[in-house]
């Protein structure tokens, strides 16, 4: 059939105008509408609890007391001396891992990146729990064998002080930064390198000249995931602190909504966070902005390796040994305590027992429930929390919407907000009529999906500007209007980053415990709280058997999300 | 087919127009070339016609009906347009039959239609026997053929391209080229085609529209336009020719320094200033031979490059002011010869000031 | 007000009552009919905060279940303090999720009372056999068990004479940095039992233990463990159950009840009036006292009962033997806030 006939035979049927309305401008109304509620009800209902009395009348009374008070001023100088501690720490430890798995002749370096999105699956206060059984002072096992060793009467490490937990929150936090780092050395073009090379530079001296300053911005930014998260975590200090005697400001927060409860005093502690957070993400902001760094992101070719020659078996041990850390040792010990009959006991034959297996599985009747919440919960926000990113980041990366950028800041801004601090002010917020949440699922969705939507944001937006405009509007201009697009067109191409998304959001629920401590009832128990409740009576066989479940289980659904979108990934690579 | 109006069409960015009050009647069925060079506005023009970008004054009329204004813009997928991209944006996750299939599933055809008329168009297209095959496995002129059909299923009212063949090699755009006219006299949809590139406007173009700084400078037949630059852009950019600029001595003749130069037409306003255009191949070069003759000045040659079919070369007046001629290769020439050149009258086009 | 002379138990209870100004007539004693065990079936279920070890409550509720196949019981545990702090929350919310409490710190059914929170459920064995002094005389609540905080100390660190064996005994200072002690802002037994010794011993002792360089845990339950696993040799405060649990268990524990008396602590259970399961919480209250499930409590929680045709089980130190401190829940519902406040001075968490 020739063009010509195929031309007119179709010239009576020809397809117009595709009826119905556009429904994208009041979806996008509405998303807007819904983020600015989200996060400004509880931020209103916190600045507005922090400047009243009891009475409601306005007061600045909150402040002064806290800042005369050196129950709550201490804790805030430790709590910047720990934060400083964990960000250098984490950025000195993590930055060299990232540079020798990206950059060099590691053996097992896909190994090395698989365990370090391990320790990024752990929750922070299973692992302060773990170390409790490892560095104790006394009873811990590594102090033992130190003693037993060295014959000392010291011990090695008391994992219940200051340096203590900054030692378990650094280990806890340095994924984050390896991961940033890693990503921009992977990044890094070799004809940067190779353009230091040619003008007589050695290799070492092109690491350090070219290199090292370029993945810079990456390693500021991940110091400053890590001040933020050790400012922001709950569980790993209320678990190493409390018992040696001083607080951290989140659990001084969380001390004041004890009772008698005082949300007046709390919700002016959690301002100097809020100060902090906004703060220091600026300066990020300015520091990133003022240099060209959009280089890194540039393509790349197969990144140039060092070769490291005899230095490799000594580097593989330095990665193995620090990766232990966060890992081996810890889940040993856990795994211990699962089978141990009391705490401490040792690790002979009469001494083990099923029993708290038996325990969890068949008497504990929180299991079941909590498993339940969580699996749901986790589900829940990470589906809801990849949709909502994925209409921001589309709203944003495109520019589609005039204020956008009032999208993208509100979207950004619960990074500022530390757990325990949005937990407080969803609380005042969904307490009273017309949302009475407390008590049901959906205050913790909320607080949820607040928590975890500026990864899940900056993971799509990244993923969106890798996808030219004209993709979608191709689709357009053949009849489809936004939504439409957006699902058929613009999320098959960002599979890949809308299942990291995903993940990022499941297993930040699943390890989120400093907001659900203080939203949860007895009917919407998650198991980040049944286990930190188990923490505080000392069952920690219980607790071992729960957390290597939950281990397993998210493992099981990040791994069976990335086979999904595996099955997929063919026909992308296929599609080029 | 659908007529395409533009009326006083603007867009301005921060303040800077990017379109500058255009107007454009587009006849059914004709294809109209927007050309200019890059950042002349050309290709935010066709985005305004497509609804991506809505206008900061004028309006954008399909058959006297009103699709977009200041304020109000009819949505991309309600235009019955389709367009091309640079990009070829074709999906990489679906086949080519299913990146065709695209605009008509979305008109709810039955799927027996939908796998009819798809392979017919790819048949059209010559690409019959890669239906199942995703973009990333086709070369550069199938992607652009599988573009092409994927726009002209769905039968629009009017078809818009962005520069479709800038991103093929040489050879694949000339017979692209070709193809395109080939297509559209088989469809005759009204077609808005943006390229910076003139032998493409020339081979495909009703109409050409050439644009400079936002605005249209120039627009006619391809003919028209190459043959009467209205202005030094339009000389220069369509074709490439010489401009002399100097003084009207009368409606004909320009004193442009080294000499007086007559063209057939009269134009000039005595007294102006004033230019003249003529193309690099209607300059004559003489080796030897004096000053009398008709529009005869003396130049020298500055540097001559053998093209193979021709010689380029570049020869400076007495003033310095240097032109460029094209010659026959067997115009044996070194550099520093002198020579005469002969820019014939009828040749000569005014550009008044 | 220090009245040591008093013969213990005390009358409290029935004081407090008094003072509470309650006029209503006491209840009816209930007891099990079958027509309330299918209500409750019907129900399906009682949601039970405590403030009891975890596993113990969990026994319990299986024993619960096992009687009356249908009725699941959901255990919430925390610490005293904390469940009273989360109803308190729940309820200022309208959220009426628990069904029947057990507390260690008596001073919260004296506020529950006061708040009218409280369903009067009057179980027939605790209206036959209770002494008035673990029962309210409203019939809102009664003794459901009893627990002590002793000293114990972890028996492989310590020799049984170097053991200490009065809280006088802990502030030498070969002890410092040796002792583990629970919290008064999370466990009801503690705060009881610091408003005991603060009584009786006053505050100048609690000031020296803080200078001990003590490790600060929540649960009363934990001391113990922290004791058997030899983190710290020594408890200054914690539940005798625990302790006796982990003994018989083979852990190395040994208890010391200190010369000046160990604190005693009355942890009563209630019925919510709002209670969403009204009659399957009355069938675990009703239950929950009689002489088979107290001796089931006491036989696998090694808790204390006050029901008199409990038996101790053999070698078990009984509480008659024990020289005892005096509990009074409303001077603690008075002092609370107080008691907290200054241990937190002290303490520093």
């Amino acid at each position: 059939m020739t063009t010509e006939t195929l031309a007119t035979e179709n010239a009576g049927r020809r397809a117009g105008r595709i009826g119905g309305i556009d429904l994208s401008l009041p979806v996008l109304a509405a998303t807007a509408a819904f983020l600015a509620l989200l996060i400004g009800l509880p931020m209103g209902w916190l600045a507005y609890y922090a400047v009243t009395d009891r009475a409601g009348a306005p007061t600045l009374v909150n402040f002064t007391t806290l800042a005369s008070d050196p129950a709550f001023t201490e804790p805030l100088v430790t709590t910047l001396i720990l934060c400083v501690s964990v960000a250098v720490a984490a950025a000195a430890v993590a930055s060299p891992i990232a540079w020798l798995v990206a950059r060099t002749d590691l053996p097992a370096r896909r190994t090395i990146r698989v365990l370090m999105t391990a320790s990024f699956v752990t929750p922070p206060f299973l692992g302060a729990i773990a170390w409790e059984i490892l560095a104790a002072p006394n009873s811990g096992i590594l102090n033992r064998w130190w003693r037993d060793l060295s014959g000392s009467a010291d011990p090695l490490f008391d994992i219940y002080t200051l340096p203590g937990l900054a030692f378990v929150i650094s280990c806890y936090t340095a994924p984050y930064v390896f991961v940033l780092v890693a990503n921009a050395l992977d990044r890094i073009p070799a004809d940067l390198e190779d353009a230091a090379g040619i003008l007589g530079a050695g290799r070492w001296r092109t690491a350090v000249t070219v290199t090292v300053p370029l993945v810079t911005p990456a390693i500021l930014a991940g110091a400053l995931i890590a001040f933020l998260q050790a400012m922001t975590l709950f569980g790993s200090p209320a678990i190493l602190a409390l018992p040696a005697g001083f607080h951290t400001v989140t659990t001084k927060i969380f001390s004041f909504f004890q009772y008698p409860p005082r949300p007046q005093l709390a919700a002016a502690a959690a301002l100097p966070l809020l100060a902090v957070t906004v703060l220091l993400l600026t300066a990020q902001a300015r520091l990133l902005g003022r240099r060209g760094y959009t280089v890194v992101g540039g393509k790349s070719g197969e990144p140039r390796r060092l070769a490291l020659g005899r230095l490799k078996v000594p580097a593989l041990a330095l990665v193995l040994g620090v990766l232990s850390l966060p890992l081996m040792l810890p889940y040993a010990a856990l795994l211990k305590a699962a089978v141990s009959s009391f705490p401490g006991a040792p690790f002979v034959i009469e001494n083990l027992t099923w029993k708290h297996v038996n325990f969890v599985f068949v008497e504990f009747s929180q299991t079941r429930k909590a498993f339940w919440n969580t699996l749901v919960l986790a589900l829940g926000t990470a589906t809801l929390g990849t949709v909502l990113a994925l209409v921001i980041a589309y709203l944003t990366a495109r520019r589609a919407i005039a204020g956008s950028r009032i999208l993208e800041f509100l979207a950004t801004a619960p990074v500022a907000i530390p757990g325990i601090v949005l937990g407080v002010g969803l609380f005042l917020s969904y307490t009273r009529p017309p949302l009475a949440l407390y008590g049901t699922l959906w205050i913790l969705l909320l607080a949820f999906l607040t928590i975890e939507l500026p990864i899940a944001f900056q993971q799509l937006r990244s993923s969106f500007r890798a996808v030219h405009p004209e993709l979608e509007e191709a689709s357009r201009i053949l009849g489809a209007g936004r939504l439409k697009t957006l699902a058929r067109i613009t999320a098959p191409l960002l599979k890949s980053g809308v299942v990291a998304a995903w993940c990022f959001i499941f297993i930040g629920v699943v390890r989120e415990l400093s907001a659900a401590i203080m939203l949860f009832t007895a009917n919407t128990k998650v198991l980040s709280v049944v286990i930190y409740d188990l923490n505080e009576s000392g069952d920690l066989g219980a607790i071992a058997v729960l957390g290597t479940v939950m281990l397993l289980i998210t493992f099981a659904v990040v791994g069976f999300a990335n086979w999904i979108s595996g099955v997929g990934s063919g026909v992308r690579l296929r599609g080029g | 087919m659908a007529q395409l109006e533009l009326r006083g069409l603007s867009k301005h960015y921060d303040g800077t127009a990017v379109v500058d009050r255009i107007d454009l009647a587009v006849p059914p069925g004709n294809l109209v070339c927007l050309l200019g060079p890059s950042g002349c506005g050309k290709t935010t023009t066709l985005r305004l016609i497509a609804g991506f970008v809505e206008p900061s004054t004028g309006d954008i009329r399909v058959d006297d009906k009103v699709l977009s204004a200041p304020g109000f813009a009819t949505p991309p997928e309600q235009r019955g347009m389709s367009m091309i991209f640079q990009s070829y944006a074709l999906w990489p996750h679906m086949t080519v039959a299913d990146n065709v299939a695209y605009g008509l599933t979305l008109r709810r055809l039955p799927v027996a239609e939908i796998g009819r008329r798809v392979s017919e168009m790819l048949a059209a297209v010559k690409l019959g026997t890669f239906a199942d095959r995703y973009p990333g496995e086709l070369s550069g002129g199938q992607q652009q053929r599988a573009a092409l059909a994927r726009a002209l299923i769905v039968e629009p009212e009017i078809l818009l391209l962005d520069e479709p063949l800038s991103n093929l090699d040489a050879a694949l755009r000339d017979e692209m080229r070709f193809e395109i006219r080939r297509l559209h006299d088989a469809f005759r949809y009204t077609t808005v085609y943006v390229t910076h590139d003139q032998v493409e406007a020339m081979t495909t173009a009703d109409l050409i529209v050439v644009m400079n700084h936002g605005r249209i400078e120039q627009s006619g037949a391809p003919e028209e336009v190459y043959n009467r630059p209205r202005s030094a852009f339009v000389a220069g950019f369509l074709g490439g020719a010489n401009i002399l600029k100097g003084h009207a001595i009368d409606a004909t003749r320009l004193n442009v320094g080294p000499g007086v130069l007559r063209c057939a037409e009269s134009a000039f306003v005595p007294g102006d200033e004033a230019a003249l255009s003529i193309r690099f191949h209607e300059v004559r070069v003489h080796a030897t031979g004096g000053p009398d003759g008709d529009n005869r000045l003396a130049a020298r040659v500055i540097r001559q490059t053998f093209l193979g079919s021709l010689r380029d070369l570049a020869l400076e007046l007495a003033d310095g002011t240097v032109i460029r001629a094209t010659a026959p290769p067997d115009l044996a020439v070194q550099a520093n010869a002198r020579v005469w050149i002969d820019l014939p009258p009828e040749r000569c086009r005014p550009l008044p000031s | 007000m220090r009245s040591r002379d008093i013969l213990l138990p005390s009358g409290a209870a029935l004081v407090l009552a008094m003072i509470a100004g309650a006029a209503i007539a006491q209840p009816t004693p209930m007891t099990i009919t079958p027509e309330m065990v299918a209500a409750a079936k019907k129900e399906g279920k009682i949601v039970y905060y405590t403030a009891v070890d975890v596993k113990v409550a969990e026994q319990i509720a299986k024993a619960f279940e096992a009687k009356y196949p249908g009725v699941s019981v959901q255990v919430e545990r925390s610490g005293a303090e904390r469940v009273f702090q989360r109803i308190g929350q729940e309820y200022s919310s309208k959220i009426y999720n628990v069904d029947v409490v057990n507390s260690s710190d008596a001073a919260h059914f004296v506020h529950w009372k006061r708040e009218g929170w409280l369903a009067p459920v009057l179980p027939d064995d605790v209206a036959k056999h209770y002494a008035p002094a673990y029962r309210d005389p409203d019939g809102l609540f009664a003794a459901w068990r009893i627990t002590l905080s002793p000293i114990a100390y972890n028996t492989k660190l310590v020799k049984p004479e170097e053991a200490p064996k009065s809280f006088a005994d802990l502030l030498d200072p070969k002890w410092a940095g040796k002792i583990v002690k629970a919290h008064p802002g999370y466990s009801g037994t503690i705060l009881t039992a610091t408003f005991q010794i603060a009584r009786d011993i006053g505050w100048p002792y609690l000031e020296k233990l803080a200078l001990q360089r003590v490790m600060q845990v929540q649960s009363a339950t934990d001391p113990p463990n922290k004791v058997v696993s030899g983190e710290r040799p020594i408890m200054s405060d914690g539940t005798e159950y625990n302790a006796l649990l982990l003994k018989a268990s083979g852990a190395p524990i040994e208890i010391v009840y200190p010369t000046e008396g160990t604190p005693l602590v009355v942890g009563p259970s209630g019925v919510m009036k709002n209670a969403p399961n009204p009659n399957a919480a009355r069938l675990f209250q009703i239950w929950s006292f009689t002489a088979e499930a107290q001796q089931q409590m006491v036989d696998i929680g090694a808790l204390r009962s006050a029901h008199p045709m409990v038996k101790e089980p053999a070698g078990r130190k009984p509480l008659s033997e024990i020289k005892l401190m005096k509990d009074d829940p409303v001077e603690v519902d008075k002092q609370v806030e107080e008691i907290k406040a200054r241990y937190t001075r002290n303490f520093k968490t």
